[in-house]
């Protein structure tokens, strides 16, 4: 499927990134130094977190052992499949084999995790045999939540009028093949929903409310069309001022908003989703406290709607195995729910042999592959200051990024980090995050994956 | 983002093209050759033809580096937008001009022998 380019392409990048380095590093960043161990690392997650901390602890240490537990052959670009589900890109554009981006000299167990003792320094894995790590790196992503919304499950993706770009590659092409039979029908509702759950892209709903949008524009029958986007809180997005330019150009592109509505069961055969109202003092952002226990309330008034295409987000957390750990956040804003690390310096807030990166950590943002660019050299100077019983030296600023697609060919580059309420924090001055732009499109479109794949090589 | 973070990725991004990127150079360097072992020579040889074609080609980037990237010219807006495809137009008619205008001479060159 893929073309045989890889001596090629890493020839050229070796190429680019020795000029690059040759001619723009100062010669103290070149000789960053390599630490001489016999310390065992274990990886948990190759995606790319997990991906992007191999390559970076491949070439930093000497002598000791790397695993990465990662049990899926293939790598999916998961940024792109928005991009998928709205019928812009081929869907083999978003597939690598991972064989591709694992360095050598680690050891790759092609197995998933079952369980972590943290206590012991242990891992069981699903096929019954044992990991034990001086060091631990969890990396392990998110879990979808379908099971939470009655009647649902990711196998209804592209059937029934459902959609739902997070499901999976096959999930996101069933869901770009739902909204044409949609737009073929000529007319009907659609419904686009948020989950009350902290989600990877956040902005992925929006993306996909906004090219669905350009879609039915552009069928000439925009006014047969009815649009609706439940969402379960007061905002729309964490970055404030995007929040309030999405609602507003929701308005504007007649999108009927319902605030305080969590999807929670769906009726696919008869084409009708209930939804709970969760009560206008309820604030299900990126800092909830909503744990599945207390997901599912009574006595709490619900609506029926019909529907003639719905996009599903589904609740999301830490895996189960994390959750029944000692690893999870055992009080606090992500208590139950997602991995218990300290947000400036990525180590465990009680193991401080663990460190996590990417979706799994418990964050008030950061659940994007770019925020794993700015995680990625934290962690890894942090872990080595451990593994030298030094101080930790770096710490990550919550730095961000969302290309929040607002139409199908043009997009605003989004980024900010923790400090002074989720303030913008732009790589180029040139590129305004409040504009509306055509190169930023660009860069989704043809530039991000490139970067994407430098910071699994460890790279960027 | 610094500037050898530019470059680690622009390499990236050359990279699924660097076969294009290289029967492109090999066609332009095989047309510049042969027309050389004909007596051609770029500051001699005139050809309006060329001109008006790699400009043609310039003028109409405007349209299909958009239409290339799954956008369209209504959503080229900011300035840097304006001078990233003004570029983008002027590489076109850089890269047209420099082919056709070998091209051009081979052909006059073929009709009068």
């Amino acid at each position: 499927m893929h073309k045989p380019l890889l001596l090629n392409r890493r020839e050229l990048l070796k190429l680019g990134t020795g000029l690059g380095v040759s001619s723009l590093i100062p010669l103290s960043a070149v000789s960053a130094n390599t630490l001489q161990t016999q310390a065992h690392i274990v990886i948990l997650g190759g995606g790319a977190a997990g991906m992007a901390m191999a390559n970076r602890l491949a070439t930093r240490l000497e002598g000791g052992t790397i695993t990465l537990v990662e049990p899926r052959e293939t790598h999916h670009y998961q940024p792109g499949w928005t991009l998928v589900a709205s019928g812009v890109w081929q869907p083999d554009k978003t597939m690598r084999p991972n064989a591709q981006f694992v360095p050598r000299g680690v050891k790759w167990v092609r197995e998933y995790a079952a369980s972590i003792d943290a206590d012991n320094k242990r891992i069981s894995l699903a096929n019954g045999a044992t990991l034990n790590y001086d060091y631990l790196v969890v990396a392990t992503g998110i879990q979808l939540n379908y099971h939470l919304i009655e009647g649902m499950s990711p196998t209804l993706v592209g059937q029934h009028g459902i959609g739902s770009v997070y499901a999976s590659l096959d999930g996101a092409i069933r869901t770009n093949q739902a909204i044409q039979t949609w737009l073929d029908h000529g007319q009907g509702k659609g419904i686009f929903t948020a989950a009350p759950t902290p989600v990877k892209c956040a902005g992925a709903p929006m993306k996909m409310t906004f090219t669905t949008l350009s879609r039915l524009e552009a069928s000439g029958r925009r006014d047969a069309f009815d649009v609706e986007y439940m969402a379960p809180g007061t905002s729309l997005f964490s970055q404030p001022w995007v929040n309030e330019f999405v609602k507003q150009r929701f308005d504007e592109q007649g999108v009927t908003r319902r605030h305080h509505y969590r999807l929670s069961a769906i009726d696919p055969q008869a084409k009708q989703a209930e939804f709970t109202f969760i009560g206008p003092e309820s604030e299900f952002t990126s800092h909830h406290q909503l744990r599945e226990a207390e997901f599912r309330r009574e006595n709490q008034p619900t609506v029926i709607a019909d529907y003639d295409f719905i996009h599903v987000v589904p609740p999301m957390s830490a895996h189960d195995f994390i959750k029944q750990s000692a690893l999870i956040a055992q009080d606090g804003p992500f208590r139950g729910e997602w991995l218990d690390v300290d947000i400036y310096t990525m180590q465990h807030n009680r193991y401080p042999d663990v460190f996590g990166i990417g979706d799994v950590i418990g964050a008030p943002i950061n659940k994007t592959a770019a925020s794993v660019k700015a995680q990625a050299p934290v962690v890894e100077a942090n872990l080595l200051a451990v593994m030298q019983g030094n101080p930790l030296p770096a710490r990550h600023t919550g730095y961000t990024s969302c290309p929040m697609i607002t139409g199908i060919g043009k997009a605003m580059l989004v980024e900010f980090g923790y400090e002074d309420n989720f303030a913008f924090m732009p790589s180029f001055s040139f590129i305004d995050p409040t504009d509306e732009s055509w190169v930023t499109w660009v860069m989704k479109d043809r530039m991000l994956q490139p970067a994407y794949y430098a910071v699994l090589a460890g790279q960027a | 983002m610094t500037i050898t973070g530019i470059v680690t990725i622009l390499m990236f991004v050359l990279a699924p093209y660097i076969w294009f990127i290289i029967a492109g150079l090999v066609i332009i360097v095989a047309l510049h050759f042969s027309a050389y072992l004909r007596g051609y020579q770029i500051t001699r040889h005139h050809s309006v033809i060329a001109l008006l074609l790699a400009g043609l080609v310039g003028l109409t980037a405007y349209v299909w580096i958009p239409w290339l990237t799954h956008s369209k010219l209504d959503y080229v807006a900011t300035v840097f937008d304006w001078v990233a495809l003004t570029g983008a137009a002027i590489a076109a008619f850089i890269v047209a001009l420099i082919v056709l205008h070998p091209l051009s001479y081979l052909i006059s060159d073929r009709r009068i022998h």
